[in-house]
């Protein structure tokens, strides 16, 4: 571990005025925050995990770096309860961070984890982690395994719905949806041919969208099965999110912040809106404010935006200045925007009232 | 679109991209003993490796990836386009840790096609961004090779792709046996390096950093280009070597390559060619694995060098005279 805090901040935007950065080894593989929203945690590729409490937003040398896996860290959540974290890693294990930097194994198994996930009502909570074909649900304890589901092929992304109730798998040729609480589990298939490389729900459960390979979307109207497709990529989309309200899918994959419209009939027949971008450069995430309409996009050349989905307008976080943008949310409380890059620079903005 | 030649990145980008190594080859041939023999072997390289079957690896590596070979295919209107998921994943993966590692050896089972492996490397543009597939190495065993080969079309498939077929066993067969068998080898695939081994024990310098698929050294082991026209149409997996001195018109050769990848892509497993264009001081190198290709001007002509153009195509099915033809009729006026 040989960190360097001596990296500058470019200097233009929000980053620059309300933020702190440092510089890791090794790329910056995920963010996220706890759903307390008082610590922030960036993993990296050398399975280093780095947390930075809410007192220490603005001052980067207090955050702390702890390994926690032997491999690359492929996957992070905010645990099911209302502090800690969950990491999945190439080295096959799961593993717990409590708020006070306690690190427990959950799984140690054969596969690579690669993508871990979360609910929580409040009280309790499911925890889910995907590896290889399997999805295994837990109880929020983490130890009490609910039920394991088998998909046709590996799975490539998973996301619960906002309620908790049903989780959904993406692989070849479509999508899984399971009841989470069911006593028989029973798929619902959702079958579209192709290599279905990431998922996302809308928040009241309308629509289930896949991204694809040959760089489009996929979608199912949940009511009826209805098949949606949204093409038009330059190249694949690694990242989408819903508004909170639902009205828009907010996606990478152009030079623009790509918006499909879930509203009015869209998204079939209507073109999507674009709420700004970089003239020739990617967009490589997004991530959506939990309280009000506005999304944040990372760019292929470190630069990261803020845009209000209905004014139009575009705040710059900060303009270039390090490798493609690799991770990047909000915190539940929308109080502060975390994001990280390819090449280890790891930035937290914080967004509250001062 | 994937069947049309596209540009090729320059030689430096190449270089920084992780070198990936294919190794193919029949259950008992080989392949995990030279896997082992690659992995112990003193030369300060640290390399992961994408296995099929966990268990058969007696090395302590702890970059070794469990595979499960899922292929699907490409919505991208290429009929035979499949592609290795799996692998733009683990790929992928693999490289959030790049400093980790000098190259990645990727096992296929026993009975896999090469082509969706090679696909890979055409169709993904993030592994393009990464990576770059260096070569197919097949492994054959010289006692069993034969009789594989007359009952398994995979086998066929498998020479027909490699760019080092790696001849174990040796010390099982005699020298006449040998001739037979790599003349055998030779009639399905003409252009690939074979290297005799015994128990996997060949230099690393024949099986890493080959440049099988690396434009600048497209032809760079050719055969000598003496057409064979005994036969007219082969059913069989062959190498048919076409060679025109005169200058190639450069529109003619990319619609005629464009139309035979379109129309005969399923049949031909690879080609490769370096063109003379008319009026370019350069060399073009072309090369494709079944409808997807690649191309793109690789510097001047070498000193003494023959300014001709020459073409390889390793497939079934392939109509000898008329693709001569359909050659020679994109020569310049």
């Amino acid at each position: 571990m040989s960190d360097t805090v001596n990296d500058t901040i470019p200097p233009t935007g929000l980053l620059e005025r309300r933020g702190a950065m440092r510089q890791l080894e090794g790329q910056i593989t995920g963010c996220t925050v706890s759903r307390d929203s008082q610590q922030v945690a960036f993993v990296t590729g050398e399975g280093d995990i780095m947390v930075a409490d809410r007192t220490d937003w603005g001052q980067s040398d207090a955050w702390t770096v702890t390994t926690v896996h032997d491999g690359t860290i492929l996957a992070i959540a905010p645990d099911a309860g209302p502090t800690g974290f969950l990491t999945g890693g190439d080295d096959s294990a799961l593993r717990r961070i409590a708020a006070d930097g306690s690190v427990s194994d959950l799984v140690k198994g054969r596969r690579w984890i690669e993508h871990v996930t979360t609910w929580s009502s409040g009280k309790g909570g499911v925890i889910a982690f995907a590896s290889g074909r399997q999805v295994e649900l837990r109880d929020a304890d983490g130890q009490t395994t609910l039920k394991v589901l088998d998909h046709p092929s590996t799975v490539s992304g998973i996301v619960f719905d906002a309620k908790g109730k049903r989780i959904a798998a993406s692989h070849y040729n479509g999508a899984s949806m399971w009841f989470v609480q069911a006593k028989v589990d029973t798929v619902r298939p959702l079958e579209w041919k192709g290599s279905h490389i990431g998922i996302a729900i809308h928040p009241a459960g309308e629509a289930l969208v896949t991204s694809m390979q040959e760089s489009e979307l996929h979608g199912w109207r949940l009511a009826d099965g209805h098949n949606m497709r949204m093409s038009g990529y330059p190249s694949k989309v690694q990242s989408m999110a819903f508004t909170r309200n639902g009205k828009w899918l907010v996606t990478s994959g152009a030079d623009t912040i790509v918006m499909w419209p879930f509203f009015g009939g869209g998204p079939m027949g209507k073109p999507p809106a674009e709420a700004g971008g970089l003239p020739g450069v990617m967009c490589t995430r997004v991530a959506c404010h939990p309280v009000h309409d506005i999304v944040a996009a990372g760019f292929a050349d470190g630069s990261v935006l803020m845009a209000d989905t209905g004014a139009q307008r575009i705040l710059p976080v900060c303009i270039g200045g390090s490798g493609p943008v690799t991770a990047l949310e909000f915190s539940p409380d929308g109080c502060c925007l975390a994001f990280g890059s390819e090449d280890g620079r790891a930035c937290v903005v914080d967004l509250s009232a001062k | 679109m994937s069947d049309t030649v596209q540009a090729s990145p320059d030689a430096a980008a190449q270089n920084a991209l992780v070198p990936v190594t294919v190794l193919t080859g029949f259950l008992g041939a080989g392949k995990t003993t030279l896997l082992n023999h690659i992995l112990t072997a003193q030369h300060g390289r640290k390399y992961a490796v994408v296995v099929n079957e966990f268990g058969e690896l007696g090395v302590d590596n702890d970059l070794v990836v469990d595979a499960d070979e899922e292929v699907f295919e490409m919505n991208n209107g290429c009929i035979c386009c499949t592609v290795r998921g799996d692998l733009i994943r683990i790929l992928g993966n693999l490289m959030k840790r790049r400093a980790k590692f000098d190259g990645i050896i990727v096992e296929t089972t026993g009975l896999a096609d090469p082509a969706p492996v090679a696909q890979t490397f055409f169709v993904d543009e993030d592994v393009r961004g990464k990576t770059r597939l260096d070569a197919v190495v097949t492994v054959v065993d010289a006692y069993n090779v034969i009789q594989t080969l007359d009952e398994s079309p995979e086998a066929v498939n498998q020479i027909a792709f490699a760019d080092v077929i790696i001849l174990n066993k040796t010390d099982l067969v005699d020298e006449v046996a040998l001739a037979t068998i790599e003349s055998r080898i030779r009639s399905i695939n003409a252009v690939a390096r074979i290297h005799r081994a015994q128990r996997g024990d060949v230099p690393l310098s024949d099986v890493l950093d080959q440049g099988g698929f690396d434009l600048q050294r497209a032809l760079e082991h050719a055969p000598h280009f003496l057409e064979d026209t005994s036969h007219s149409h082969e059913a069989d997996v062959t190498s048919l070597s076409y060679e025109v001195e005169e200058p190639l018109d450069a529109a003619k050769f990319q619609a005629w390559i464009g139309a035979v990848l379109q129309e005969q892509g399923a049949d031909i497993l690879r080609a490769k060619g370096i063109l003379n264009y008319a009026g370019e001081d350069q060399r073009f190198a072309f090369q494709a694995v079944h409808m997807m290709a690649d191309g793109g001007f690789i510097g001047p002509w070498k000193e003494g060098e023959p300014r001709v153009s020459r073409l390889v195509f390793i497939g079934r099915n392939l109509n000898r005279p008329q693709l001569r033809r359909g050659f020679e009729s994109c020569r310049a006026k």
